[in-house]
């Protein structure tokens, strides 16, 4: 590698060189979006070191054009504002580089004026300072604008579409206006999470917040953003940089409808405000609890690796055991801090490991404990953060998650009891336990206290209710909250973004080939020309590597974002969009993903420290030589393991509850590929992994759960079980292979009913949502968008594309299931002669029915009167 | 009894412009103290009955009374300006057409690009006037940003200061190329050198972008005319 220092604690070839890495936990912390400073540098690659220098050249020049050093922190207050009042006057001149050259000055400003700085903390505090000010004086929505123009400019377009490589050099403008929206979003965010101890900028946040999370003109930011992806993936933007739109949409996202704190306080209000009981338990506060499992042996392409491994596994066993004691040592700080008495600890944490390890020994141990306490009563005490009682017997250390009971498990247990027993049903009766033996009763009584109804079923319910009665149930309010907004916005499209994220996705994932894609994301970062020397050409090979990686986490991020917040918002616009990703085929891709070497992946070392801003504007910089550092002192790539975890935590919830799609996971060949994952040594990681598997176990099969002990054991220690549950072993009647089409069917159904209901309603009660006229609907709002400002308000907005898709998708007007009689085929033009052309006058030839009462001629009039009154409705 | 029947007639004042008003009696009602106006268009009503008085006298125009909310007074003068400048773009349309005014400039150094389209657009002159005023007329009414007349939101606030940059170049272009319109324009109401003082005074335009000269007697000093 020319002499390059690899600061790397896994090299290339896997997890080999790290064979005593691999029994560290990851200190891997999750969290909605790495640190500041990190998502700021992931915004540049390092091919576009180049242009800082533009930045302060503009800004040296414009200041000169004032008369003005070229100090920004000499100048007043007063100055600086008058600066940019005057800059942005120049954002809205014809010449397009007098446009650009104020673009890139007050970019310059956002970056915090580094030739001025001395150090980071400097830089941020200047771009902290800045950006309130830039933002005060509307200066984002300036920008907004100048981006419209920029995605608009078709002269760009043509040149990018003609050529056979499009590089940086396309996107210049670009890529000025989306780092700085970026910058000012992502110093936003920042603000917004300190808020709390520095409420120094409090109603510019909120003030912020508010205009991102509200259409600006006529769209949603996060809306036209989206409408980038989908251009870029249909060619018709190839120059498009996708790794900042997407950055800058996922931050957007992130900021206007709040990351996990937000979910968390939301899902307790809304479950309040139906009258259940707030959720305590917080996976990743729980999983900080749990240790990671050790890496399960003998994978596939780790074959020498593991058999190696297996073989020094019991020799070493003592040796290891020592060594995570020591390892625990620091750990110990960390549950200290959950108020846990320190000796209690010591013991509980030596029986701990052995026990830990015994469970590798005698497997079976684990999994009859499984049977035996799953169904104590006991379980009920235990408690996810006290799940190290001091006195309790260090043989039975509690399990870490309440179980819980669904209303349908009981149903299904009471029914089968009572067949059983006293030989009949009750349908929808939970309530009486007559004729039924004590035990059973007992049984009962405990499924009931473990009861927990998810916010879901509660809307699901209501919903039902609705559609039986319309009239009296059908009024409600619905709250516009961001991301009610931001559904409404998307819905129309939302096909069609989702299969270009996916495309994205696929085309950034390490598996993939270049040459297969049929787009290229590399666009932003591929320089003009190639480089000359190895030490460049490496370099490049790191930054195409980083960008993939950036890609990657970024539509992760945004995907699980609005999984979530979709599902607590209404369980069916999670259901919409989940059952298109399904559709656009996630759930093998994200498997294709996960088939890879992932300790390569997530050991990564795809960073030039020196090279990241600001490190590579502050100060001396050092001459580009062969012995610059890659990567960080981290163990692991903060980015990977956040990318894995989001996209686990995707599937999970594509796949929970849901028998076909569990089936996919069965099909795609999924266990091996989980399995492989389970050797990254990150509890949430793992825990998640285990999810995956667990619902799947009973598909796999006797002989893969006999191989595959250790891991059954680890499902049953890490993830929650629901009491009469028999995951592993059971044969689940409402699994049966037949019904899958029928579920997805049932949860179509539902889901358009839904939005039909909600969203087209006032319309017409026939348009189905817009599947296949997707096309016209772009050029629908293309055109509605020419007289933008003048439009009014948002659902005038929406009224107009819903008309349009009524008025182009007549196809999709028609109800499927209305099949159309041969007879009617073959004289519709004798129909459409009768009924349509000529209306009134001769309206129906009755007489003719008496004079020839055939019954071909009677259904074809019924016919033809059933379609009259179909057109009729029909806008 | 007469003393009750003219207290009496004072109190029904109706400040209302029948169908049939002639000019010369339009508005000619009697001016009634900031304190005792009740109704929810107060602000506005104070700001037009100051003009009526006297259009010169921008400091008094300008001078907030007390206990107002900041927000709601620049968004009502801002609101007011833009309905005079019809006044100013109605005299520009015999004047500027779309052949002779092609692009709206005001010096030859900048062109500007008219913001109220999706996709900013290179309009003529006269469409960037009446786009603008178009476009500002809709914000200010738009439900959203500015539901209410009595309390305005911060976020909305930070909009008025786009507007005040594009309308001002109305008067930029008026001055620098339809000079005589301009001046007519500018004895009557005093327009733009309201306008100037209020951006001035709220900090919504930088100074060296107001390229309109404006003194006290400026407007005196002004050779007559000078044709675009």
């Amino acid at each position: 590698m020319d002499g390059l220092s690899i600061n790397s604690f896994f090299d290339n070839e896997g997890g080999d060189s790290a064979n005593g890495a691999d029994f560290l936990d990851l200190d891997f912390t999750y969290a909605d979006a790495d640190t500041h400073l990190n998502e700021i540098a992931e915004l540049y690659s390092y091919t576009e070191h180049n242009e800082f220098q533009l930045n302060v050249k503009a800004f040296e020049d414009q200041m000169e054009v004032y008369n003005l050093k070229p100090l920004w922190q000499q100048l007043s207050k007063e100055e600086h504002q008058g600066i940019i009042l005057k800059l942005m006057d120049q954002l809205e001149v014809l010449d397009v580089n007098m446009r650009m050259k104020a673009a890139r000055t007050l970019l310059y400003l956002a970056q915090g004026c580094w030739v001025e700085v001395q150090s980071d903390e400097e830089q941020q505090k200047l771009t902290r300072y800045n950006v309130m000010m830039l933002y005060r004086l509307g200066v984002f929505q300036a920008f907004i604008e100048l981006l419209n123009l920029e995605i608009e400019n078709a002269h760009v377009a043509n040149v990018a579409i003609r050529k056979i490589a499009v590089s940086l050099a396309d996107s210049v403008d670009l890529r000025v206006i989306l780092s700085f929206l970026y910058i000012i979003t992502e110093v936003m965010r920042a603000e917004k999470e300190r808020i709390e101890t520095d409420d120094e900028y409090k109603d510019l946040v909120e003030t912020f917040i508010a205009e991102i999370s509200q259409p600006m003109g006529d769209e949603l930011l996060a809306v036209k953003l989206l409408g980038m992806i989908t251009r870029f993936c249909s060619a018709s933007a190839p120059h498009f940089p996708m790794k900042k739109v997407l950055l800058l949409l996922w931050k957007v996202s992130l900021v206007s409808l709040g990351g996990t704190d937000t979910l968390k306080r939301l899902k307790n209000e809304y479950r309040e405000k139906v009258g259940l009981s707030s959720v305590t338990e917080d996976t990743i506060e729980v999983s900080k609890t749990m240790r990671a499992s050790s890496p399960p042996p003998t994978v596939g392409a780790d074959e020498n690796l593991n058999q190696k491994r297996s073989r020094n596994f019991r020799r070493v066993r003592n040796v290891v055991i020592s060594e995570v004691s020591l390892m625990k040592q620091s750990s110990l700080d960390e549950q200290e801090q959950l108020g846990m008495e320190l000796e209690a600890q010591n013991a509980e944490n030596e029986e701990d490991i052995s026990d830990y390890y015994q469970q590798y020994d005698d497997p079976m141990n684990g999994a009859d404990r499984a049977d035996t306490t799953a169904t104590d009563g006991e379980l009920t005490k235990q408690n996810s953060l006290s799940n190290t009682q001091p006195n309790h017997p260090p043989q039975h250390p509690t399990l870490p998650w309440q179980p819980k009971v669904r209303t349908k498990d009981i149903y299904q247990f009471l029914d089968v009891s009572r067949q059983k027993f006293i030989g009949y049903s009750l349908p929808d009766n939970c309530e009486t336990t007559a004729g039924l033996p004590k035990p059973i009763c007992e049984g009962i009584s405990i499924l009931k206290r473990h009861l927990y109804t998810s916010l879901a079923d509660v809307q699901i319910k209501r919903e039902e209710e609705i559609t039986r009665n319309p009239l009296t149930k059908g009024e409600e309010d619905v709250d516009l909250n961001p991301t009610e907004v931001l559904y409404q916005a998307i819905l129309p499209n939302l096909p069609q973004y989702m299969i270009s994220l996916l495309k994205i996705l696929l085309a950034a994932a390490p598996t993939s080939k270049a040459k297969t894609e049929s787009i290229n994301i590399m666009a932003d970062v591929l320089p003009e020309d190639m480089p000359m020397t190895v030490t460049q050409s490496t370099k490049l090979g790191i930054d195409v590597n980083r960008h993939k990686e950036i890609i990657v986490k970024a539509v992760s991020a945004i995907l699980l974002l609005y999984l979530k917040h979709f599902k607590i918002n209404h369980v069916y616009q999670f259901e919409f969009m989940s059952q298109h990703l399904v559709f656009a085929n996630c759930i093998p891709l994200v498997l294709k993903f996960f088939n890879q070497s992932i300790m390569t992946y997530v050991g990564s070392k795809n960073i030039i420290p020196i090279m990241d801003f600001p490190s590579c504007v502050i100060g001396e910089q050092p001459e580009m030589t062969s012995d610059m550092v890659i990567g960080d002192s981290e163990p692991y790539s903060w980015r990977n393991i956040f990318s894995c975890i989001n996209l686990l935590r995707i599937l999970n919830k594509l796949t929970k509850w849901k028998n076909s799609r569990i089936m996919m996971l069965v099909v795609f060949k999924s266990a091996p590929i989980l399995k492989r994952t389970l050797k990254v040594r990150q509890c949430l990681m793992q825990l998640y992994v285990l999810k995956l598997l667990k619902m799947q176990t009973k598909y796999l099969g006797r002989q893969w759960r006999k191989t595959n002990m250790k891991i059954i054991s680890a499902i049953y220690g890490k993830v929650r079980h629901h009491l009469n549950d028999d995951w592993a072993f059971g044969n689940d009647l409402d699994a049966r292979p037949w019904d899958f089409q029928a579920e997805e069917c049932t949860l179509r159904t539902c889901v358009d009913r839904f939005n039909n209901r909600r969203y087209y309603s006032q319309i017409s009660n026939a348009i189905r949502f817009p599947d296949q006229n997707v096309n016209h609907n772009q050029n629908n709002v293309n055109t509605n968008n020419e007289n933008g400002v003048f439009n009014g308000t948002e659902s005038e907005y929406n009224l107009n594309n819903i008309i349009n898709n009524a008025s182009f998708g007549d196809i999709n007007c028609i109800d499927d299931n209305f099949e159309l009689t041969n007879e009617f085929k073959k004289n519709y033009e004798m129909w459409l002669k009768e009924e349509v052309y000529c209306s009134e006058e001769n309206a129906i030839d009755w007489e003719a029915i008496l004079k020839e009462p055939s019954k071909i001629l009677i259904n074809e009039i019924k016919n033809s009167i059933h379609y009259t009154t179909y057109f009729m409705k029909c806008p | 009894m007469v003393m009750d029947a003219s207290a009496a007639a004072n109190q029904l004042v109706l400040r209302r412009n029948r169908p049939g008003t002639s000019a010369k009696e339009f508005c000619g009602w009697q001016d009634e103290p900031f304190e005792e106006m009740d109704s929810t268009l107060v602000v506005q009503q104070y700001i037009q009955q100051l003009i009526r008085k006297n259009p010169s006298n921008v400091e008094l125009i300008l001078n907030m009374p007390d206990g107002q909310d900041e927000g709601v007074w620049k968004y009502e003068h801002l609101r007011q300006f833009c309905m005079e400048l019809n006044g100013l773009a109605v005299r520009l349309q015999t004047q500027c057409f779309p052949s002779t005014c092609t692009q709206m400039t005001a010096t030859e150094q900048w062109i500007f690009l008219c913001a109220a389209h999706k996709t900013p657009k290179e309009c003529p002159a006269i469409d960037y006037t009446r786009h603008t005023l178009d476009g500002a007329a809709c914000l200010l009414n738009s439900n959203k940003y500015f539901p209410s007349r009595v309390s305005i939101k911060d976020s909305s606030v930070l909009k008025l200061g786009s507007v005040c940059r594009r309308v001002y170049r109305i008067f930029s272009h008026a001055y620098f190329h339809h000079r005589r319109i301009f001046n007519e324009f500018e004895e009557e109401t005093f327009l733009c050198l309201r306008f100037t003082h209020f951006v001035t005074k709220y900090e919504l335009m930088s100074k060296d972008n107001l390229i309109v000269p404006i003194s006290d007697n400026a407007l005196g000093d002004i050779p007559g005319e000078s044709e675009a």
